[in-house]
């Protein structure tokens, strides 16, 4: 299996030594293959978020080696880790986190702004992204002023825009009826076929059932219980 | 380049979203600037404007002293100082103070002697007859007189002389001119009643400065109740006499610095969550740490430049075209002695650039290094909003 990511016994504990001590991820050995949609489900707690996080380099493992591509990441400073994030993964995060104030085109451009691609190159792969995301109507609202699926796919937006190998989606069902979801499995159906690897935290059935995965991991407690493979 | 562009506008598009925050920041600091600024460019000016003044005034004044106050002088003793080895000319001055109750201001009468230096004349001539008169830019303003014009002065006698102007002093010259008016010198011992044989002080013009000291003890010696000035002695006082005032003003000065360092403090001590928030979602998405560092850096630039311009510009206003009117209560004094006075901008880029240096370095400083702090942890708390 060709994958992008491997990570081997990787474990991650939250103030460690003392008395609030708390192993979020324990000794997870698993692989990401390239292209796929993989599924990471279990119940709130179980270590989803945290596993994420560590994939996506947005914080380091406690032990154990994360391979990116070819490359150890576990050990690298966070100055290195920045530049790993910005090639190589785009986030779709459980609260969105869109800046507030500003409006959707510049949430959308926000994270090219530190290159020397002029605005207006940015800002026509910007719109053609919000066509095919059917919410170029709303480029000039500001953000609070969107319906939850709107700033889910403003969201997205945001995390395509770097051109990333990887996507990484933490719960992206939670603002969402049954509907929206659905039009959401089909974004990333649709971003599979462009060749993106797709990462889903979630513990919505929506999501883990009925063979959109082609891989799903359940977690408990931090740990791995079951990988399945369609 | 471009990078740079975005960030900065990205910046600016930042502060303008908390607008009244940074504009409750940009009016304190702005003050802060103005008082400052005021302070400086108020007691630099008066600085230049009397050492323009004592470049103009004679080396050496001698004064009679009686029961400890500046006395008329008998003119003989000018034979006396004649005779000193080393004296050059001799010159008796005819001046006096003349408060005038309908403008409520102080006058400088003088009588005029051709060895007068630093007077500029705007318009007309001197006055060579004693029913004629110069007077300073000031003068003439209050009293609404101009060339041909007349000025009314009741003189010791309570009698009302009027004196023809026929000659205005350019307003810019010099602080002294502009409260003069000039007369013949026997119309001036006649206004004050004079006795003959009297001047108000003497001249002596010494031909080697280095001789000056042995010069002044000598008249000292021969004429034991005068008093002999020196230039450099009143530039020393002027000196002190300027940092007393500006002490004063440096005490409203640091009420304004504290309110500013509290404010700084404020920042420096504590991002707000929706700051730290925010420059996590920026690390997620790829912005480096020096990105952020740059983008908070243009961030105190902005609010920092801006209130420095502003401020500046505010307090040159204040003090060249309102007269420091807010410092006035301070500068009771300088009022008196210099009424209606209009100061000429003298501004000292050293000053400028102290003042660019203590406001906006430390206002960048306590911007960034929070920030900094902020933007070298890892940003896996955003994932968890
Ligand atoms: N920064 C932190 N400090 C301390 N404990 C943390 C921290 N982040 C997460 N945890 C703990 O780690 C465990 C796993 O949390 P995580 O958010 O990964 O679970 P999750 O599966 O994503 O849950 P949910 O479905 O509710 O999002 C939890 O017990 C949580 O309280
Ligand atoms: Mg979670």
């Amino acid at each position: 299996m060709d994958s992008v990511i491997k990570t081997y016994d990787i474990a991650k504990v939250f103030n460690p030594g003392m008395p609030d001590q708390i192993k979020a991820v324990t000794d997870i050995s698993i692989e990401i293959e390239r292209g796929g949609i993989t599924v990471l489900k279990g119940p709130s707690g179980s270590g989803k978020t945290s596993l994420l996080s560590l994939i996506g380099c947005m914080s380091r493992p406690t032990s154990g080696r994360i391979i990116v591509n070819g490359k150890d990441v576990a050990k690298l400073p966070e100055r290195f880790l920045t530049g790993i994030r910005r090639s190589t993964f785009g986030f779709v995060f459980q609260h969105f986190n869109l800046i507030s104030g500003i409006s959707v085109i510049e949430n959308i451009m926000l994270p090219l702004y530190p290159s020397d691609i002029k605005l207006s190159s940015i800002r026509k792969r910007v719109e053609s992204i919000m066509e095919n995301l059917g919410i170029s109507g709303k480029k000039d609202f500001s953000v609070q002023r969107l319906s939850g699926g709107e700033q889910q796919r403003v969201a997205i937006a945001r995390s395509l825009i770097n051109e990333p190998e990887v996507i990484l989606a933490d719960e992206p069902t939670a603002h969402l009826d049954s509907k929206l979801s659905e039009d959401l499995k089909d974004i990333f159906v649709t971003l599979q076929k462009e060749g993106k690897t797709i990462i889903i935290a979630t513990h919505d059935p929506i999501i883990h059932e009925g063979g959109f995965a082609g891989r799903v991991i359940e977690m408990r407690d931090g740990m791995v219980k079951e990988v399945t493979v369609e | 380049m471009e990078k740079h562009k975005k960030i900065l506008e990205y910046a600016i598009s930042s502060l303008l979203r908390r607008t009244y925050r940074n504009l409750a920041v940009i009016v304190v600091f702005s003050f802060m600037v103005a008082v400052l600024s005021s302070v400086l460019f108020l007691t630099h000016s008066f600085k230049v404007e009397a050492l323009n003044v004592l470049s103009d005034a004679p080396e050496l004044i001698v004064q009679r002293i009686s029961g400890g106050r500046h006395d008329l002088i008998p003119a003989d003793y000018m034979k006396k100082i004649k005779e000193i080895f080393g004296v050059g000319e001799v010159i008796p001055r005819f001046w006096g103070y003349y408060y005038d109750r309908m403008t409520d201001s102080n006058y400088t009468l003088m009588g005029i002697d051709k060895n007068m230096r630093g007077l500029e004349l705007l318009d007309g001539r001197m006055p060579t007859d004693s029913g004629e008169c110069a007077i300073g830019k000031g003068v003439s303003d209050v009293r609404s007189a101009g060339i041909g014009g007349k000025m009314y002065l009741i003189n010791s006698r309570g009698r009302v002389i009027a004196f023809k102007v026929v000659g205005v002093f350019t307003s810019g010259s010099n602080i002294l001119t502009n409260d003069l008016v000039l007369l013949t010198k026997d119309s001036v011992k006649t206004f004050f009643g004079m006795p003959s044989g009297m001047a108000t002080d003497i001249i002596v013009e010494v031909n080697n400065d280095y001789e000056e000291p042995f010069v002044i003890s000598k008249i000292k010696e021969l004429l034991p109740d005068t008093r002999p000035i020196m230039k450099r002695e009143i530039i020393r006082t002027y000196d002190t006499v300027f940092s007393w005032r500006s002490g004063m003003i440096l005490i409203m000065f640091f009420g304004a610095l504290t309110a500013f360092c509290i404010l700084a403090w404020d920042k420096a001590t504590g991002l707000s969550d929706g700051e730290r928030q925010e420059i996590g979602i920026l690390k997620a998405i790829g912005w480096e740490t020096s990105d952020i560092l740059e983008l908070k850096f243009w961030e105190g630039i902005v609010i920092s430049l801006t209130s420095f311009l502003s401020g500046l510009i505010l307090a040159y206003v204040h003090v060249f075209f309102f007269g420091a009117s807010v410092f006035s209560p301070v500068l009771k004094g300088w009022s008196v002695l210099f009424p209606q006075f209009r100061l000429m901008p003298y501004i000292s880029l050293y000053q400028v650039f102290i003042i660019l240096f203590f406001t906006v370095v430390p206002y960048v400083a306590s911007t960034i290094i929070p920030s900094w702090r902020a933007a070298i942890t890892e940003p896996d708390s955003v994932m968890r909003g």
